[in-house]
């Protein structure tokens, strides 16, 4: 108890100390943050962009799906380019050929290298001069620029229309035809995507680097990593080798405590189940529905990549786009995941303690309801939002906030966050005489609540903004939500629940288990809670940003690196008496959890993680790789495992087809390690080598992306795609013959409850 | 990818020729009474092969722009296809005799050249047209 004294002690200086300086940084962020003038004018006194434009086209960006139709300051989908970086070097090249052609009287192409160098030269430090005064909040630019910026905008304006002209470069980026109805809106656009690209080239005040620590990579307007970014990088592989060495010495010490002699029988074979977990069921069959309908949408997606605006002959973009079927693939992935969570948090509650409460059974029906509610409330709104049917003023509320992860309009993101805290309720009545009783499970019962708390609770930051927030703020609390959930909470909630059920089924000490837990919650949350500023390295952010988030994020890689140990205790568990091969499938799917937390976590994770190579790597393909492999590889199957170990509370004298199951795991690995290794890992890298060779833009740009090389890596996801939707199909059909005409062969002794003596 | 028309328009012959060579193989030793031809690995190639060349058929209906539902042909091969598989799938496990499985997999195979006869021809009907 001493030791559980002090590690929770610990754990709470940990919290505290960690978001004093995310706090902290938060206020720095806001201070720094690249202004928003209230104009835009040249030396000539025209106005070229007002703040109201620039929000308003920040809105208008966020009604055709913001992050879910190319990126800004790299953060948002890969298909089409990154908004920042190509403004940026389109409004370069019209700069070089203005003063070209008036300097020369010939373009800028058709100059010799040498003359093409000495015009860069020239453009260089007028371009990243800050002309921003605070006295007069404008931007002052020289005619020469703001005929540049006309001539970009007019590009933008053709691109985001209807221009027969530019169908082609459409259907590369996969954009619809109108994406942005309104020509106003359109100019609006471009005011802000504008402003995006200038806090990417202009240098701060007193300083050579850019708001956006010279992201994006581009040499053509000086835009080059700065040496700070090399210096966090080298500290931050050394944290993470000292790290390990001192994790590593931990296990080593620790690794002979006593194992328990597991029981004779399964002891959750005797939990009687309630009427409000017999009503958990209709969850999980929704978490089937959902994944199935996320991949149908991620296939979708996945096409729009090779035709731009259709599906074998149907005009999909009309009915469709890219950036809703990628909106809904990113959505629904958090959502059947958090339903299988919540799913297996109301069954587990009452199985712990022992105790239904009143109205239980009714609360779960009802938040169930509020689920389908905010699910179908939120994606038709999302519709009417691409489509450019709600209109700016009903967006922000009910359409699509663009933001990626946090998509919901406000309404659904209130509705959401009740909803979260209704099932924190439902759960913590639940357990709460089990908490009261005391007892040497109280520690870890209590933790595995304190996460539940946690996750409900920290969507909460993702309420934080308003409308008009600035960008960089709206990244800042965006990602407290994203990251804090899958760096932080989630990986604790994950540990806690895998020990708490081993200890409920007898194969683990409470005591032991608890300080396990406890110890990794710490080591977690240790690099989990300001790892979360390496998604803020390039967002208008100082570099103090760079240098805690490099040396916390390589933190994080830490426990992932040893995870191999969890695997093995996992599996070895799994085979500790017979009748846990009642809990065969649960196990091997948490084994695949520890598994894919080093490959798609760890391995994948790291490699983007430290400043240099992301400076290169932001929203390439190596991103989605990250993506796919640590969203699913880890929470998606985590999810699965909870909601069949669940379903063996629910179904326990039923038997499992056992091939089904086998071909759902092998097929959901297997498909996974294709798309990963056959597309997104090659192709990442290829844009990656592109990117070093001629800058950001060109790595995101459609005349790399449309190449046959990058087209036959899109192609080679078929394969992998395909066993994965195996899995999903196998899956569905096990659940399904679950309830519908299941098996009435006999369990085998050793499996059932009969083996009880 | 244009460019890449023969290599894949090559990958999806070798792969039908693959396909339905092996189901002849797996077929006929099982009427002999072999039992291999159920064997994991023989499945496994057979998933693998499939695999490979439904993406090519993927790869070729969106490079020559031509779709099934859209165009007859392909709409009559994806039909053959699905009777294709159902027959197989009785020839070679689901037949509850050996006189049901022998029917099914000579019916499947009579699919099978019909299917390689509406691709020759880009016609639905085949090598009647």
């Amino acid at each position: 108890m001493r030791s559980t004294r002090h590690l929770w002690l610990g754990l709470g200086a940990l919290l505290l100390g960690s978001f004093a300086v995310l706090l902290w940084i938060g206020g720095e962020i806001h201070r720094v943050k690249p202004p928003i003038p209230s104009a835009v004018v040249t030396t000539d006194g025209e106005l070229v962009y007002s703040r109201a434009q620039i929000e308003k086209g920040r809105q208008v960006w966020q009604s055709i799906g913001g992050h879910q139709l190319g990126s800004i300051w790299g953060h948002g989908s890969y298909v089409a380019p990154d908004w920042t970086a190509d403004w940026l070097h389109r409004e370069a090249l019209a700069w070089l050929d203005i003063d070209a052609r008036r300097h020369t009287g010939r373009a800028y192409d058709a100059l010799t290298e040498h003359e093409q160098a000495s015009f860069v030269a020239r453009l260089v430090p007028r371009i990243r001069e800050n002309t921003y005064r605070a006295e007069t909040d404008t931007i002052t630019i020289t005619p020469d620029r703001a005929t540049a910026i006309a001539q970009v905008a007019e590009h933008y304006m053709k691109l985001f229309g209807n221009d027969p002209e530019l169908l082609e470069l459409r259907k590369a980026y996969a954009m619809k035809n109108d994406t942005v109805t309104d020509p106003e809106h359109r100019h609006a656009l471009t005011a802000f995507i504008w402003w995006t690209a200038w806090a990417a080239v202009t240098q701060r005040p007193g300083k050579s680097i850019t708001y956006t620590n010279n992201w994006p990579y581009d040499p053509l307007v000086g835009n080059a990593p700065p040496a700070h970014l090399l210096i966090w990088t080298v500290f931050s592989v050394l944290f993470l080798i000292a790290g390990i060495a001192l994790l590593a010495w931990h296990y080593a010490r620790h690794r002979d405590e006593a194992r328990l002699a597991p029981p004779t029988s399964d002891p959750l074979a005797l939990v009687r189940v309630t009427p409000s977990m017999r009503a958990t069921a209709k969850y999980f069959w929704l978490v089937v529905a959902l994944l199935l309908v996320q991949i149908l949408m991620g296939a979708i997606t996945a096409h729009y990549q090779v035709e731009g605006q259709e599906a074998y002959g149907i005009a999909l973009a009309e009915i469709l786009p890219y950036s809703l079927s990628r909106t809904w693939h990113t959505q629904l992935a958090v959502l059947w995941i958090a339903t299988a969570w919540l799913g297996t948090g109301l069954y587990i509650a009452p199985a712990v303690s022992g105790h239904e409460p009143r109205y239980q059974r009714l609360g779960v029906n009802f938040l169930f309801v509020c689920l389908l509610v905010i699910v179908l409330g939120a994606f038709a709104g999302q519709w009417l939002a691409v489509m450019q049917k709600l209109g700016l003023e009903k967006n922000f509320w009910f359409g699509h906030q663009g933001w990626e992860f946090v998509d919901l309009g406000r309404f659904w993101q209130w509705f959401l966050f009740i909803g979260l805290g209704l099932w924190l309720v439902l759960v913590g009545r639940a357990l709460m005489p089990a908490i009261r009783k005391g007892g040497e499970s109280r520690s870890i019962v209590t933790l595995l609540f304190l996460s539940t708390v946690c996750i409900g609770l920290f969507y909460g930051a993702g309420l934080a903004w308003s409308e008009h927030t600035h960008l960089s703020m709206v990244e800042y609390w965006r990602w407290w939500v994203v990251h804090l959930w899958v760096e932080g909470f989630f990986e604790v909630f994950a540990t806690a629940v895998i020990a708490f059920l081993f200890t409920r089924l007898g194969l683990l000490r409470t005591t032991t288990a608890t300080i396990a837990v406890l110890f990794a919650t710490i080591v977690f949350l240790a690099g989990g809670v300001l790892g979360t500023l390496h998604h803020l390295y390039f967002s208008g952010t100082p570099t103090a940003v760079i240098a805690l988030g490099a040396s916390f994020s390589a933190l994080e890689v830490v426990p992932l690196a040893l995870v191999g140990f969890e695997a093995y205790q996992t599996f070895k568990l799994g085979q500790a008496t017979p009748w846990m091969q009642r809990y065969r499938w649960p196990i091997l799917f948490f084994t695949a959890v520890a598994f894919w937390n080093l490959v798609g976590a760890g391995l994948f994770g790291f490699l983007i993680n430290p400043p240099l190579p992301l400076y290169y790597m932001q929203g390439l393909n190596l991103t989605p790789l990250h993506g796919h492999t640590a969203l699913f590889g880890v929470y998606g199957l985590l999810g699965i495992g909870l909601m069949l170990f669940c379903l063996r509370g629910l179904k326990p004298n039923q038997q499992w087809n056992e091939r089904v199951l086998s071909t759902s795991f092998w097929a959901f690995n297997i498909g996974l390690a294709g798309m990963a290794l056959m597309t997104l890992l090659p192709m990442g890298v290829i844009q990656l080598s592109a990117a070093i060779e001629h800058g950001y833009w060109y790595a995101r740009s459609a005349e790399l992306m449309q190449q046959p090389i990058i087209q036959l890596l899109v192609w080679l996801r078929v394969p992998g795609d395909t066993i994965f939707s195996v899995g999903a199909l196998a899956l569905a059909w096990f659940v399904f013959r679950l309830w519908v005409r299941p098996s009435r062969k006999p369990l085998p002794i050793t499996e059932g409850a009969e083996a009880q003596p | 990818m244009i460019q890449f028309y023969p290599q894949v328009k090559l990958v999806h012959v070798v792969a039908v020729l693959l396909s339905g060579g092996l189901f002849f193989l797996r077929g006929l030793v099982l009427h002999l009474g072999g039992q291999w031809a159920m064997a994991a690995p023989l499945r496994y190639l057979s998933y693998t092969i499939d695999t490979v060349l439904l993406t090519a058929a993927l790869m070729l209906a969106t490079m020559i722009r031509q779709y099934p539902f859209v165009h007859g042909w392909l709409t009559m091969k994806v039909v053959l296809l699905v009777a294709y598989i159902v027959l197989g799938t009785y020839a070679l496990k689901r037949g509850r005799t050996r006189r049901t499985r022998v029917i099914c997999w000579l019916a499947a195979l009579a699919v099978y050249a019909f299917i390689i006869s509406v691709a020759r021809a880009h016609h639905p009907a085949g090598v009647f047209a």
